[in-house]
């Protein structure tokens, strides 16, 4: 967490955003503005969410005053943390800022996963990095230790008191942060974000269907009752077929003129296409009249009224 | 125009040449003096008009009628008698069909045969050479299916192709370019579409009847089934599939140019027999090649699209999208299959669809092309997909009726004819039977009639249409309906028939059953257990006045004598039970007592168990009857039954009954037999619980 928070340091007179609630995802987040100044709602929300999840983690932390002052204690005890690692996680977040400006594009949801998994990932490599055993056990880092250690000691309060506090804090996020990191979390805010985006998009889908899935009539029950506040109902929905959007992909010109095509002779296609048309219509006769209007057309039979001559000039 | 100036002439010399003037009226029949008064005024120019009369006779023009318009005229005045059978059954009449089984072979039987005859004809043709109509007459002289021209020749593949001989034209095309003589890509394309149509294989020649039975089965398993699964599983059997590397593809390559038209050939091939993603791939080296696709092949690609596999419904509604946009951008225009092919994939994705099917309506509205009644059948089809209407289903098919009352359709789309089933399944499931009645009007509009589609389609239609009458009008109507459309129209299901008993019973119109079931008889349902069943239950429910009762043990002894036929035809006689009771009760309540009591022995025999108000009913019978041993009778058949009842039945007959001695003593070892075996089964039934 303190390597984290090292990063802070170097954006801290550029952010915009309150640093109480500082953190992997608030630097990323604040970076995010940064690299997009014309953020889209969607990924405001984003940071939104973001900030909604980090609530949870950090109340436990904001319910302490000595919280916001413990970070710009934390910041003089960076100098004891390695060069190097403050070095990568600068470049990590670099990158992240890199990665997620690329979170306005699009809003839809697999490369919204798929950012944050490379960012979780990025802040598991952070997290691990710094510890030795990446199972769920509760050892903290040595350097963790330490720098609690020497917040604990500048502190005017009882320093083995507050050192244990801070550990226990310690020792929560990061089980927090283990648990969500596997479990759920990132599932939940990012179909949060979509779901809420999906419905703003197709709210014209939802508000077309929603009045007729409302009139739940049923017409097994009581026909004559009904019937007229249905017609009443037809009329005032009257939208469903005929009016709203169409796709606007033709034009009405362009497909009434009449382009000069070359006509070629029907092909098998159409002659084939042709006569599947013609069955669709046929039927049994209905009496002997049409049976003999079928045999006249078919010329078995001689056509009335008679023609003596028919045939003859051919 | 000579006797005109010749009468002017006359006319001013009038007194001198009278008889003249005379003369000239002759051919005219008027009076001379009225010409006169009109002078030289301005005659009409007309052949044969009167000269200088102020009429005018305006002679019409000759009117050319169509070669059937008289036909037509006498087939107007000639209506559907529902008295008589169909006109296509009307042949001998001991062959007439009664029932849809019979109906449906006796049309196939006159189709073969008239396949058979023609086969004969054209197999042997020398025999049928003499020609002795005059005009002469072409359908009737065998047809030629052989080739005619023999050498290598292009004139030989054009005949073959012409003569749809699929291997032939391959050998001959194979020939002529191994040695070397180039084909034009005329007779190329020809070819490419031969092969593509039929899908490298000869085409069949039963194909007419046989085909479109299997293909009336498919939709029909995919109308009530699963649509996809149930068209998959069984169009493998039927479609033919696109092999790789087979001839089409073979000569494809081979071809040194290939125009545009070739290119579409190809891809509508594939897509006929199923090769969608070739199909694409084809379109996208057309695309390469700057050629441009027609519309047909548009309507192809935009099926393909659809039908790929492992994609999702927005990336194949927003694929078709870009190639409607193509279409745009290549200046071609879209028809009415450009559409109905869009709103058939589109009910392959389910509720997805729906938006977009109205927009593809909207669209296809502004852009000025009619819908046709397969463009209706898919938009119902999507909408209504699943039976039940209790998700709240929508109000489309009003509308939808609401515009096309009253109009004349002509075919446009091979599916026109499913709309009339599906719009009657809709009515059916929404309960709607002013609904049904529109679109039944809109069936007898016009020529719409022919719209009805084959046999199978009809029939749903009528029974859909017949059980909604039965549910939901009144009965009267109903009847009228009954006697309109049974069975000039339609042959019944038994379930049909159910449904019309229980619009009886519901409007108390008990009475007409004895009429339904000579009906059903004749329709061939006569060994139907459930209508069978149905009836007698309706039947002995309640007790009628006499005359209603006596028809109905008539009816019943009927319905008997159906099942003692049934019996020496089968095995295994099966007689249900409740059957038993029925008819039983009949017998007993419309006072046929002898033939009751004879139910009684066909209880035992197939081991079948009476019910208690029936055995009561016998009890009462026999006292009636003041007879002991038929009251001894019951009490021995519901002892051997084991019947719970035979207590009571056995102090019944100790109480009304004056028996004799041996009687009381039979009795009393019956009642010993009873009590032990009532303890028996009583200890059973405690056991077994």
């Amino acid at each position: 967490m303190f390597p984290r928070v090292s990063a802070v340091l170097p954006f801290r007179p550029l952010s915009r955003l309150p640093l109480c609630s500082a953190g992997p995802e608030a630097a990323a987040a604040t970076v995010v503005p940064l690299a997009s100044p014309h953020g889209t709602v969607r990924t405001k929300s984003n940071i939104q969410r973001y900030f909604g999840t980090n609530s949870v983690i950090y109340s436990k932390k904001g319910d302490k005053s000595v919280a916001n002052c413990e970070i710009s204690k934390e910041t003089e005890n960076q100098q004891s943390i390695k060069e190097n690692k403050k070095k990568d996680l600068v470049n990590i977040i670099k990158g992240m800022k890199v990665e997620l400006s690329t979170v306005n594009v699009q809003t839809t949801k697999p490369p919204n996963r798929g950012q944050l998994r490379s960012l979780e990932a990025a802040i598991g490599r952070l997290q691990k990095s710094p510890k030795d055993a990446p199972q769920k056990s509760k050892s903290l880092s040595p350097e963790l230790v330490a720098a609690a250690a020497a917040v604990a000691d500048s502190f005017p309060f009882d320093k083995q008191t507050t050192k244990s506090e801070l550990l226990r804090q310690l020792r929560q996020h990061e089980e927090d942060w283990k648990a969500q990191k596997d479990g759920e979390k990132p599932k939940i805010s990012f179909s949060n974000i979509i779901s809420d985006m999906k419905v703003a998009r197709s709210s014209t889908v939802r508000a077309s269907t929603r009045p007729v899935h409302q009139i739940q009539f049923d017409e097994g029950a009581d026909d004559f009752v009904d019937r007229e506040k249905t017609a009443d109902l037809r009329k005032s929905f009257r939208k469903n077929i005929y009016k709203g959007k169409r796709l606007n992909i033709f034009e009405l010109k362009a497909v009434t003129e009449e382009a000069p095509e070359t006509e070629a002779a029907p092909s098998l296609w159409d002659v084939e296409f042709a006569k599947q048309l013609a069955a669709v219509t046929e039927q049994p006769f209905e009496n002997g009249f049409e049976e003999m209007i079928q045999w006249t057309k078919e010329g078995k039979l001689w056509e009335f009224p008679i023609n003596n001559e028919a045939g003859f000039k051919a | 125009m000579a006797s005109l100036a010749s009468a002017r002439w006359l006319r001013v010399s009038r007194g001198l040449c009278v008889p003249l003037t005379a003369r000239w009226t002759g051919p005219c029949g008027r009076s001379p003096s009225s010409r006169f008064y009109s002078g030289s005024a301005a005659v009409p120019k007309v052949e044969g008009a009167d000269i200088a009369g102020t009429e005018e006779v305006v002679i019409p023009k000759k009117k050319t009628w169509d070669k059937v318009a008289v036909l037509q005229a006498l087939a107007s005045t000639v209506h559907r008698d529902t008295t008589a059978a169909p006109y296509a059954f009307q042949d001998d009449p001991y062959l007439i069909p009664t029932s849809s089984v019979e109906s449906h072979s006796f049309l196939l039987a006159k189709k073969s045969g008239e396949n058979a005859a023609k086969f004969i004809i054209n197999s042997y043709p020398k025999y049928f050479q003499k020609d002795i109509a005059e005009p002469h007459i072409p359908c009737l002289m065998p047809e030629y299916f052989e080739p005619q021209i023999e050498e290598i020749s292009e004139a030989a593949l054009q005949e073959r192709i012409k003569l749809k001989k699929v291997k032939a034209s391959v050998d001959i095309f194979d020939q002529l370019l191994q040695a070397g003589t180039t084909v034009s890509l005329e007779t190329t394309n020809s070819l490419l579409d031969l092969l593509c149509y039929y899908g490298n294989q000869e085409p069949s020649t039963n194909y007419n009847f046989q085909q479109q039975e299997q293909s009336e089965e498919l939709e029909e398993a995919a109308e009530e089934g699963d649509h996809v699964k149930s068209k998959k599983a069984a169009g493998h059997q039927l479609r033919v599939i696109w092999r790789a590397k087979n001839h089409a593809e073979r000569i494809f390559a081979l071809m040194p140019e290939k125009n545009a038209h070739s290119y579409c050939t190809m891809i509508r091939g594939m897509v006929k027999h199923r090769a969608h993603t070739q199909a694409l791939s084809l379109y996208t080296e057309l695309l390469n090649n700057r050629l441009r696709a027609d519309v047909h092949t548009f309507n192809s690609l935009i099926e393909a699209t659809a039908l790929v596999v492992n994609e999702k419904f927005e990336e194949k509604w927003n694929n078709i999208l870009d190639l409607l946009k193509q279409m745009v951008a290549q200046n071609v225009k879209p028809n009415l299959q450009t559409f109905n092919t869009i709103l058939k994939c589109l009910r392959r994705f389910y509720a997805f669809g729906k938006l977009p099917a109205l927009q593809t309506f909207r669209e296809m509205k502004a852009v000025g092309i009619e819908p046709s009644l397969a463009t209706y059948h898919y938009i119902i089809q999507l909408f209504y997909q699943h039976e039940s209407p209790s998700k709240g289903s929508s109000l489309i098919i009003y509308d939808i009726m609401d515009e096309i009352m009253g109009k004349k359709f002509s075919p446009q789309d091979p599916d026109d004819d499913m709309f009339f089933q599906s719009a009657m399944r809709v009515c059916s499931s929404l309960r709607d039977l002013e609904l049904a009645y529109q679109v039944h009007g809109l069936l007898n509009t016009g020529d719409n009639r022919k719209f009805i589609g084959p046999d199978p389609r009809r029939n749903f239609y009528y029974s859909k249409f017949f059980s909604l009458l039965c549910l939901m009008e009144q009965i009267d109507v109903t009847l009228k309906w009954y006697k309109d459309l049974i069975p000039s129209v339609f042959f019944p299901h038994s379930q049909t028939l159910i449904d019309l008993l229980q619009a009886l019973d519901v409007a108390n119109r008990l009475e007409m059953i004895p009429q339904i079931w000579k009906d059903s008889k004749e329709y061939g349902h006569t060994y139907r257990s459930d209508l069978k069943e149905e009836i007698l239950m309706l039947m002995a429910r309640d007790q009628h006045p006499p005359e209603l009762q006596a028809a109905f043990a008539d009816c019943a002894a009927d319905i008997k004598s159906t099942y003692e036929s049934q019996d020496a035809r089968q095995t295994a006689p099966e007689w249900p039970a409740s059957s038993l009771n029925y008819i039983a009760i009949l017998f007993l309540r419309a006072g046929r007592t002898q033939e009751a009591w004879k139910m009684l022995g066909l209880f035992r025999k197939h081991n079948k168990i009476p019910r208690n108000e029936l055995l009561n009913e016998f009890m009462d019978s026999a006292k009636a009857s003041s007879s002991p041993a038929q009251a001894i009778e019951v009490v021995n058949l519901a002892n051997s039954f084991s019947l719970p009842i035979c207590e009571g039945l056995t102090q019944r007959l100790i109480a009304d009954f004056s028996l004799s001695q041996e009687q009381k003593e039979a009795l009393g070892d019956l009642t010993t037999m009873t009590s032990d075996s009532d303890s028996d089964s009583d200890s059973n039934i405690s056991e077994g619980k």
